[in-house]
């Protein structure tokens, strides 16, 4: 009879041990999470990407890392296997919204976070990784908070892509990259002056026209505050209002820009001599 | 010279803030008379001369709850009026019944020394109030001395209440103890106050 069971399952092309195992989504407040992976196995030493899924009820929304005035970004906290780590949530580009008077940044509908996975080199066998996930959806009335356990069990391989890896990749493509840019910031009674220079070759073609930028840095530019970005000489210069909540002068500010005529979304970010 | 341009940046600051948030720690706490959930009027005039905490709230924010379940709300208001403070909890949301609010507060172990609704949200508003919950310190000079957050961690996890530096304490003991309040304005974090459109 064992015998018998083997062959079947073999002769239908399954096998033996599932290379790769995800728990169930969890349904929790006003969303349901879910974890893809886009490997059929681990290699020892190469990171791999997880996208870690929010399917947000209709009329609700999360938040991003900078959450705007209320609200409160999604936190992620893994435990791993001895030797393993876990990089940071990389969240896509968010939407601006109001939550009644207040302004935010976040998600709705169908979220795709990134998370990177490295294995060490001496990793071996099956292991399991675990995410608690906890995030805060709110609509115009109220806010309900969610929570889920969300666990992959991998085994060690060739690290080769799985039915998922597109899904990935498609997530990827929202995630913001570092720009090739010169970002300035100056600071003057309340106001923020931002300027861009793109550097090396494709100067004639920086185009910002049309671009929709977010302040990814929490607590530095005012979240009402819209930042439109126009061109004089070589630079693109935007003012905005800094946050009446920044403690002292700004130190550092990220700024998300997507959209117009870039390919991707891009990151760039500042940081104050000391 | 130097004088000058410092009080241009002050006034610049003033003028950029204005708008944003509607009263500024240093400045008058705004006058205001409301209903408390028995129908009874309170006013911030009857409490001259003492400590005033107004705590925005909505029983339905999971902020809220974070700061009720875990019972740090209630001991902090038992602490608090024991040392002849004035606590007043306002919900300053768009059709609240007062009796349901009565029944709830009491249902949530609240001490506060009042429960009182702002249903047109004109005490929230004067005093800039975002979120719930958030926190204004009145001293007895009558002056806004704190108006933030309650405290330094943005969740609605109440295993983080210990951990967290908390903010509205530590302006709350300095205006007891007479002493400056060194952080009198924090971003409060929770839900959207529910303000009447």
């Amino acid at each position: 009879m064992a015998g018998m069971k083997f062959s079947v399952l073999f002769a239908a092309g399954l096998p033996l041990v599932a290379p790769l195992s995800l728990s169930a989504a969890v349904k929790s407040g006003r969303a349901e999470a879910d974890l893809t992976v886009g490997v059929a196995s681990y290699q020892p030493g190469k990171a791999f990407s997880v996208a870690v899924r929010l399917k947000l009820d209709r009329g609700w929304h999360t938040y991003w890392i900078n959450p705007g005035v209320g609200g409160m970004p999604v936190k992620a906290t893994w435990t791993l296997p001895d030797g393993w780590t876990a990089g940071e949530l990389q969240q896509p580009v968010p939407k601006r919204f109001m939550t009644g008077d207040l302004p935010g940044f976040g998600y709705e509908g169908d979220v795709w976070f990134l998370v990177d996975l490295t294995p060490p080199a001496g990793a071996t066998g099956e292991v399991e990784c675990q995410l608690k996930l906890v995030w805060l959806t709110c609509n115009e009335n109220s806010c309900v908070p969610g929570d889920a356990e969300l666990s992959l069990k991998l085994a060690a391989g060739d690290g080769s892509a799985a039915q998922d890896a597109d899904s990935i990749a498609e997530a990827a493509k929202r995630i913001p990259q570092p720009a090739d840019l010169q970002f300035g910031v100056t600071e003057e009674k309340g106001q923020l002056a931002l300027s861009l220079v793109p550097q090396l070759t494709s100067k004639e073609d920086f185009d910002l026209a049309g671009v929709s930028a977010f302040p990814a840095t929490p607590d530095v530019v005012d979240p009402g505050s819209p930042i439109e970005f126009k061109k004089t000489g070589d630079a693109w210069v935007a003012t905005v209002k800094k946050s009446e909540y920044a403690e002292g002068p700004t130190a550092l500010l990220d700024i998300v820009l997507d959209g117009g005529k870039l390919e991707k979304p891009l990151v760039v970010s500042w940081r104050a001599k000391e | 010279m130097k004088h000058n341009t410092f009080l241009g940046a002050v006034l610049g600051a003033m003028i950029c803030s204005a708008t944003a948030y509607a009263i500024e720690p240093g400045e008058a706490a705004p006058a205001f008379t409301v209903k408390n959930v028995k129908g009874e009027e309170v006013s911030l005039a009857d409490h001259k001369d003492k400590v005033v905490v107004l705590e925005w709230l909505n029983h339905d924010c999971p902020y809220v709850k974070k700061h009720y379940g875990s019972g740090n709300m209630p001991k902090l208001q038992e602490t608090y009026t024991a040392k002849d403070v004035v606590w007043i909890s306002i919900n300053s949301g768009a059709g609240v019944d007062p009796a349901a609010l009565a029944d709830r507060s009491a249902k949530e172990g609240s001490k506060a020394s009042e429960v009182v609704v702002d249903p047109d949200g004109k005490v929230g508003k004067a005093y800039g109030a975002l979120t719930t919950p958030q926190m204004v310190v009145i001293g007895k000079d009558g002056k806004v001395a704190y108006n933030g957050a309650i405290d330094s961690i943005n969740s609605t996890d109440a295993a983080d209440v210990e951990k967290a530096d908390k903010h509205f304490i530590v302006a709350l003991d300095a205006v007891l103890e007479g002493k400056t309040v060194e952080l009198a304005k924090t971003k409060p974090y929770g839900c959207g106050v529910k303000y009447a459109k």
